[in-house]
């Protein structure tokens, strides 16, 4: 068949309602067959293998536990040490140690690592399909966010655990009053870990745009997928200042590059800004999958829909937005004009209107149902008094004047946990105990799950609400002892009491889990009668989630479905290929429009992983030189891991129903990874832009500037920049030229091409970076544009990089007739790195050239 | 335009106007656009209220161009635009009532005190 006449078949299956069934097969058969395919590899070598969703998805949530458990622990030692006024529990530096890691770990090693997990594991189930996009990138997120927490854990039983609070404010964290490696452990740590949820949302986004089930039309879609995609969206924006942010203070630590030093034009408030530009989106971040959770739990729980289908879409989409619109809330006291203070008041009570939306909705779910108190219901409720609670002090805080008055103190402390244990801990809970028999295949023992609930509510409310109180009468937060304040006494030992109250709780659920997962009786196959796909398949779910593909007319059917699937009725049955298939459609339509085949089991995200492991032993250590190998490895990986997906032969249509015929992805260049990579600019241009702002802001706001004068020769200057832009430009040239010619065989030259001409801006850049640019320890200034031409160079040695693969790809005969190889992806990244060079030679021409 | 586009278009533009209207707001603090009179008000009152009234007539004009009817496919994308129309009118309005470059600095009392 050609590609004309495969494009034309896809077109004839847009009419979702035409596809037509599959013949029935034997199930046992397709089984066996899709077993050998999708099965992790057995023994230790599966461990270090697996890429699957469903085994990493579990991998994320375990670890996630493990994590949630060790922080557990640092909270009983918080209550333990504020029991008395002058506990001598623990000494002053390692309580710091101990608050700054309890925030860290339930931040960055449980609460997002949970979600993430939840997502990894549920999504594909969900939207009918078999796998993510980038089953390689999700096992290496996982050993990202694995490694990077333990640099933490390890960093606090040695003593030497970040101590400067969760939130890591300049200049305690600086190099002047944090002289050792403990803040180098949290920035390195925590942007370890942040890889893991930069390769989550860039998989979730693409697996809900493309991989929905054929026929599963936006618009239609599970609540569950809405609500992730919002939150992977704004994973991409939020995290990206945050990864800046970090950069610049390690920068500022390791090499003396001054970002937020008064003294030498920084400002101790950009941290801040690029902190919470990340920090407030994350509350809705952790959020909205629990939201989408009990979107999918509170209709099923109450046999009926969810009421408002639209609306919660419409207010997921206006709070992604609105969230990035209240950080400065959280610098409400450190000296802001009136009027931005009131532009952040103002969003901040706004934003709890697309709340209340999704809580009404949810009510009238429940008003126009049948609520059946099955334990998931238990802790929808524990969510609706916790959560409200917490909202309605949210909007108390959004006042400036009372935010005032309750700045850093308990008040706080009892709010955010009333957010985050109400939004996303009970929900989670509600969610654990829906989703549980679809992970193991068991029902649970009745009655543990109850007693684990009250307790946990009980502990919660008589732990956190006192905390108001204190608060309210002015204790500060992250105080070890108050001698001076016996008005507080017996609100922190009663707070304490009940926080020993809530760990029994936890330690109650997660005894709850552990024995329905070894001892639980079996599960029905849809204990809720849910009609969701993630039902309709066998319990435990098999490594391929569906024998075949489920299409129109079987997206709602749950466990009914199941059986049909299984028989191979659906699309695109068993692995007769002895390959990783999947569906690939349409982003509005669902249309189907290829089949995507997946990478199989690999050790290479744990190599790669190890490798930026070193990278980042390497900076704690303070051996810099020797990150230049770790970085080399990191490379020569990232190339292995490239060539792997490369084809060097045409691969056959594949037929997915009878009558609908299509092509695999290496005949397109609209594939999931080109997807990918503009998913990865968007978050691309959000560092970028974060790091204009830091520009713009310190070029403004700072004291020390004006900046010294200029000393490097500004022709030259001007000279190398045009050099460096041109460079990049022509390489735009050349990868278009590359896929004209493609169709020939024709891209060796151009590539070539494009090769030589990101060396040329290469070689302009290091020559201004040289004999041009200030020493960037002497300013502010200075050291920005150390950044924004490092900046530059980074993006430009990629594109050569990426020059060199087209290059080795069209060697190799892997570029010719349909089978783009790595181009499209190349001329995204190197039209991005022209803009962005563009931008940045602008300002550093603005600033001066030179002298 | 796609739908997921229509549908955030109105997000966009008071996430546009916002940026625009709190960037303007530092730089012309910075500059003292505050004691440079523009007619009637200050040059910086002038760009701010310029900027948010750009905002309100941009969206406006997207709530407008956008059917009426449609299901989902039309609802969304209205929904989004109201959004970002009251969003931005609500956000930015203090740009006419504020003072502009005025540091607030927060007196320290405690709300509630034991007896």
């Amino acid at each position: 068949m050609t590609d004309a006449t495969i494009g034309a078949a896809a077109g004839t299956g847009a009419a979702a309602g035409e596809i037509a069934a599959n013949a029935p097969q034997r199930a046992l058969g397709l089984h066996r067959e899709l077993d050998r395919a999708w099965a992790n590899a057995p023994g230790w070598r599966g461990q270090i293998t697996a890429v699957s969703h469903t085994t990493l998805g579990l991998r994320f949530m375990a670890t996630a536990l493990v994590f949630f458990a060790i922080g557990g622990i640092l909270a009983m030692l918080i209550r333990a040490q504020l029991a008395t006024p002058e506990g001598a529990f623990l000494d002053t530096e390692i309580y710091n140690q101990i608050f700054t890691m309890h925030g860290s770990i339930m931040m960055f090693l449980f609460a997002i690592p949970m979600l993430e997990g939840l997502a990894i594991y549920m999504l594909p189930k969900i939207l009918g399909t078999r796998d993510l996009a980038f089953p390689r990138l999700t096992a290496l997120g996982y050993w990202c966010y694995l490694f990077g927490g333990l640099i933490l854990i390890f960093a606090l039983l040695g003593g030497v655990a970040p101590h400067d609070g969760w939130f890591m404010y300049t200049p305690l964290s600086g190099a002047n009053y944090s002289p050792g490696v403990n803040a180098d452990v949290w920035l390195l740590g925590v942007t370890f870990v942040e890889i893991s949820a930069l390769a989550a949302a860039v998989e979730i986004t693409v697996t809900i745009l493309r991989q929905r089930a054929p026929g599963m039309k936006l618009t239609e879609m599970p609540l569950f997928a809405w609500y992730m995609l919002g939150t992977s969206v704004m994973m991409l924006v939020g995290f990206p200042p945050l990864i800046l942010a970090s950069v610049l203070l390690e920068i500022e630590r390791a090499f003396g590059w001054p970002f937020f030093e008064v003294a030498r034009g920084g400002d101790p408030l950009l941290w801040q800004h690029l902190f919470w530009l990340f920090g407030h989106p994350e509350v809705y971040i952790i959020f909205l999958p629990a939201a989408g959770a009990l979107s999918t739990i509170i209709p099923v729980m109450c046999r009926t829909t969810i009421l408002g289908y639209g609306a919660i879409v419409a207010a997921i989409v206006a709070l992604v937005f609105l969230s990035f619109g209240l950080w400065v809330h959280h610098m409400f006291t450190v000296g802001i004009p009136h009027m931005a203070l009131a532009f952040f008041s103002a969003a901040s009570v706004l934003v709890a209107v697309p709340t209340a939306v999704q809580v009404f909705a949810w009510i009238g779910t429940m008003w126009k149902g049948r609520p059946e108190m099955h334990l998931p219901m238990y802790h929808v409720m524990g969510f609706f008094l916790t959560f409200v609670m917490g909202g309605l002090t949210g909007v108390m805080l959004a006042i400036v004047p009372f935010n005032w008055q309750a700045h850093d103190t308990h008040f706080v402390v009892a709010h955010l946990h009333y957010v985050l244990i109400g939004g996303f801990v009970f929900p989670m809970m509600a969610a654990a105990a829906y989703w549980m028999p679809q992970i193991t295949g068991r029902a649970r023992i009745k009655g543990l799950g109850e007693t684990a609930f009250w307790t946990i509510l009980i502990g919660f409310h008589g732990t956190f609400f006192l905390m108001h109180l204190t608060g309210l009468m002015g204790m500060p937060r992250r105080i070890d002892v108050y001698p001076d304040n016996p008005e507080w006494i017996w609100l922190n030992l009663t707070s304490s009491l009940f926080g020993f109250v809530m760990t029994i709780g936890f330690a109650l659920f997660a005894l709850d889990l552990v024995l329905q997962a070894w001892l639980g009786p079996r599960s029905p196959r849809d204990p809720w009668r849910a009609p969701g796909l993630d039902w309709a398949m066998r319990l435990p779910p098999p490594s391929y989630n569906f024998a075949s593909l489920p299409g129109p007319g079987r997206l709602d059917g749950g466990a009914q479905a199941a059986q049909g699937l299984a028989r191979g009725e659906g699309l695109l049955p068993g692995a007769p290929r002895g390959r990783r298939e999947v569906l690939v459609t349409g982003v509005g339509s669902a249309r189907p429009e290829f089949v995507a085949i997946l990478p199989g089991n690999t050790a290479l995200p744990l190599g790669l992983a190890g490798a930026i492991g070193v990278f980042v032993l390497m900076m704690l250590s303070g051996l810099y030189w020797l990150t230049l190998p770790a970085l080399a490895l990191v490379a020569a990986l990232i190339w292995v891991w490239a060539r792997g997906m490369a084809r060097g032969r045409d691969a056959a249509p594949v037929e997915v129903a009878p009558g609908l015929t299509l092509p695999v992805h290496t005949h397109r260049q609209d594939t999931l990874g080109r997807t990918g990579a503009v998913c990865l600019l968007l978050a691309d241009g959000t560092l970028f832009a974060a790091l204009l702002f830091g520009v713009g802001f310190l070029s403004v706001v700072a004291l020390g500037w004006p900046p010294p004068e200029l000393t490097g020769d500004p022709e030259l200057g001007a000279g190398l920049i045009a050099g460096l832009v041109a460079g990049l430009g022509l390489g735009v040239v050349a990868v278009r030229l590359g896929l004209r010619a493609q169709g020939r065989g024709g891209a060796v030259l151009p590539a070539a091409a494009g090769l030589l001409a990101n060396l040329v801006a290469l070689a302009c850049l290091g020559w201004l970076a040289a004999a041009v640019l200030d020493d960037p320890t002497r300013h502010a200034r200075d050291a920005l544009r150390g950044v924004l031409t490092g900046y530059v160079g980074l993006h430009a040695l990629i594109a050569a990089g990426m020059a060199a693969f087209a290059l080795d790809q069209a060697r190799r005969g892997e570029i010719v007739g349909a089978r783009a190889g790595c181009l499209p992806a190349w001329r995204l990244w190197q039209d991005f790195a022209a803009v962005t060079a563009l931008i940045a030679g602008a300002i550093l021409l603005a600033q001066g050239a030179g002298g | 335009m796609s739908f997921l586009a229509r549908s955030i278009a109105g997000p966009m533009i008071w996430a546009v106007t916002f940026s625009v209207v709190y960037a303007l707001h530092g730089a012309g603090c910075a500059l003292g656009w505050d004691g440079v009179v523009a007619g009637p008000v200050s040059l910086q009152r002038a760009a701010l209220v310029g900027s948010w009234a750009l905002g309100l007539i941009a969206g406006a004009a997207l709530l407008q161009r956008l059917p009426a009817s449609g299901g989902m496919r039309a609802g969304l994308p209205r929904a989004g635009a109201w959004t970002g129309l009251v969003a931005t009118l609500f956000t930015l309005f203090p740009v006419l009532v504020t003072s502009s470059c005025d540091a607030a600095r927060a007196p320290a009392i405690h709300l509630f005190t034991p007896a």
